[in-house]
């Protein structure tokens, strides 16, 4: 069959290529390529004041920007030995959900939807599925107009600072989301009907599923770090985490104590499935699909469950907030040394950063969920290759990217984070 | 392809894909965007991209590598209206902060590349490399703009290079805010070209300078007004090189010195 290069994966952020050789049957080489340049987010960030880092940190990425804001100010929170408030971390929690939502829909609907029904994007698909783009459309205004409420715009959030926020929402405003996301309900329930049967390679790749756990709900901006039956402290992570070289590869990657892992929306569902809400239990209980899946086709599946769960969990924070008018904490710049790990659309996503007396950054470490799925995500696909060989260069290739898109990988966030070294 | 309709793509150099998702979360008005032209090329969210000559290309980010430099040509070569879509495009945004920055703060995260996207010498806004023919600044730019933009063009309207030309102030006041300059707080709104609704200044964070001076700023005025409240030289020249550096730098050049002591 000989070498198939797809130089411009479509359909992800930020930019990536495929290059296979397969010879008599046989994968020769599979290597998965970030083609992004280098914008030296952690270089541009030393010297900067400890309260820029959320600001500048949330361009690292778009559809993540909420992510990299919260994980920033949790990591500078830690350094300073900054407490926030009850109301503080709820309202965190609320857009957080916000971006959930977006991405989620975003991602199934218009970057793996159209896989499955036969078309080249959403935008092909609208006139014969109008109703499942137009849920997309309005689960991902839902989640665009949460993080306004809270952070003025739908992304590169403004009102996020170390200790609270800069401006609050009113009761109304807030009142008026619940609805909302009352309202959405029933389209997330759709959602996972929807994701939870399509027809989905039988195929199984089981590894390290890797995520955040907390014994009292399902993880989202704190808890340890769970992989199969261990937890780890998220201070001791340079113990278990390593970012490496290799030599007969392109890319740098994440590796959990020597070998690849996963993070992300499946690794969650399989870790923490029984802390979801009571509706996306049920529902994911009556699916034929179950969890623990070792499927990396089924990370949509656990992203529709999410979407399900985030929805009736953002509820549950509106039930329960009755919103004070409160101001950022009060705090002491000084020295410090702060890592934070949040549960973010991709997987866990980790800040950490040193800070001077006059609270200057002197040194910034970030490692992004693509980062940390990259390995495994090659890995994964030396796996499956071999079974679609034989069946054709089209099918192989729509194989292959189906799988990577299963992945919901972010290449904006990842190629910054990778030293690349290339033959 | 019906005729008449207007062939428009979206592309990005290296970015963050923000400017790509402002777009796209026109949610209310998207399907009928795509009904009204013809968005033939956006990989971000399409598997078949057009590779013939557009109306109108946007372009979201910096260019940063070589790569991105030979892509950015092309896309000039391929459009009759090539739009500078978001900061990075416009005016080098974050990206091109590195400008400025001393080169041992980010040394130990320079690794060997393959030559296709090796380092620029200095990150570009796409100015720098091509001609462009409008902005819509902002990081993130305005969406509303990018839907009246096109509306616009498919209508055969005249544009200006810039669609506003006001500063931030002029909103930020219509929005009934209180100056955030006169509680003492390091607020670039006076010579920020607005469009943006003053949505940073509206939800308690002073403006920094992201849409890029206006036409007609005074910098001089507007820093020493800063440095008699307190500010220091140091201060306003790391706020004001973040998102839109390039640009302020050319009014008034700015050496800055700013690795922190251990």
């Amino acid at each position: 069959m000989g070498t198939v290069t797809i130089n411009h994966l479509t359909k992800i952020e930020g930019h990536a290529s495929l290059t296979l050789k397969i010879r008599k049957g046989k994968v020769e080489k599979c290597e998965l390529r970030a083609v992004e340049g280098s914008r030296y987010f952690e270089g541009l960030l030393v010297g900067k004041n400890y309260n820029e880092a959320s600001w500048l940190s949330s361009r690292i990425c778009g559809i993540c920007s909420c992510a990299h804001t919260v994980t920033a100010v949790k990591a500078i929170e830690n350094a300073l030995g900054i407490e926030v408030t009850q109301q503080t971390n709820q309202l965190r929690k609320l857009f957080t959900i916000g971006e959930r939502i977006r991405s989620h829909a975003t991602h199934l609907y218009f970057l793996v939807l159209p896989d499955y029904l036969g078309f080249e994007s959403g935008l092909e698909m609208a006139p014969r599925h109008k109703t499942e783009v137009m849920r997309a459309l309005k689960l991902m205004k839902l989640g665009n107009d949460i993080i306004r409420l809270a952070q003025g715009r739908d992304l590169h959030p403004i009102s996020t600072t170390p200790g609270g926020f800069l401006k609050l929402p009113s009761q109304e405003e807030l009142d008026n989301i619940r609805e909302r996301l009352q309202d959405a309900l029933p389209d997330a329930e759709t959602t996972f009907r929807l994701f939870s049967k399509l027809n989905y390679p039988k195929y199984e790749f089981p590894t390290q599923y890797f995520s955040l756990t907390s014994g009292k709900e399902y993880a989202l901006l704190e808890g340890d770090i769970m992989t199969g039956n261990k937890t780890y402290r998220q201070a001791d992570y340079r113990d278990y985490m390593l970012e490496y070289h290799d030599g007969d590869n392109t890319a740098n990657f994440v590796v959990k104590e020597g070998r690849s892992y996963m993070v992300g929306a499946l690794s969650r569902v399989n870790n923490n499935k029984t802390h979801l809400r009571p509706k996306s239990r049920k529902l994911l209980a009556s699916s034929k699909i179950k969890f623990p899946s070792f499927n990396p086709f089924h990370i949509t599946v656990a992203q529709a469950v999410e979407l399900v769960h985030f929805i009736e969990e953002g509820i549950h924070i509106l039930d329960n907030l009755a919103i004070r008018n409160e101001k950022p904490a009060e705090y002491k710049v000084r020295a410090g040394h702060g890592i934070a790990a949040v549960e973010v659309p991709r997987g866990t996503l980790w800040h950490e950063y040193r800070l001077n007396d006059n609270g200057q950054i002197t040194y910034a470490n970030i490692v992004t969920p693509t980062a940390q799925n990259l390995r495994n995500m090659q890995d994964d696909l030396q796996e499956y290759i071999p079974g679609l060989v034989g069946t054709g260069k089209a099918k192989l290739v729509l194989g292959v990217e189906k799988l990577i898109r299963s992945y919901d990988p972010c290449f904006s966030c990842a190629a910054h984070f990778l030293k690349v070294k290339w033959e | 392809m019906a005729k008449n309709k207007l062939t428009v793509g979206f592309v990005a150099l290296t970015g963050c894909y923000g400017c790509l998702l402002t777009a796209i979360f026109n949610e209310e008005a998207l399907l009928e965007l795509a009904n009204v032209v013809n968005i033939a090329s956006f990989p971000f969210i399409k598997e078949k991209n057009y590779e013939g000559k557009f109306d109108v290309l946007f372009v979201e980010g910096t260019a940063v590598s070589q790569q991105d430099k030979q892509h950015l040509i092309e896309f000039r070569k391929k459009s009759n209206v090539l739009v500078a879509l978001g900061a990075c495009s416009s005016d080098g945004g974050v990206p091109a902060l590195k400008r400025f920055v001393p080169k041992k703060t980010f040394d130990r995260l320079v690794y060997p590349k393959n030559p296709d996207i090796a380092d620029l010498h200095e990150p570009m806004r796409i100015d720098e490399v091509v001609q462009v023919d409008h902005y819509l600044p902002g990081c993130p730019p305005d969406k509303e703009q990018v839907l009246t933009f096109i509306k616009n063009a498919a209508l055969g309207r005249e544009m200006k290079k810039h669609l506003y030309d006001n500063p931030v102030c002029v909103e930020c006041r219509s929005n009934g805010n209180r100056c955030l300059l006169e509680e003492g707080r390091m607020c670039f709104g006076p010579v920020t070209r607005g469009g943006c609704h003053a949505v940073c200044p509206s939800n308690g964070l002073e403006c920094w300078g992201c849409r890029g001076p206006t036409s007609d700023a005074n910098l001089n005025k507007m820093i020493d007004l800063l440095k008699e409240k307190g500010f220091t030289d140091n201060d306003i020249k790391q706020r004001l090189l973040t998102f839109t550096g390039i640009r302020f730098n050319e009014i008034r050049q700015m050496n800055v010195e700013w690795v922190p002591s251990q």
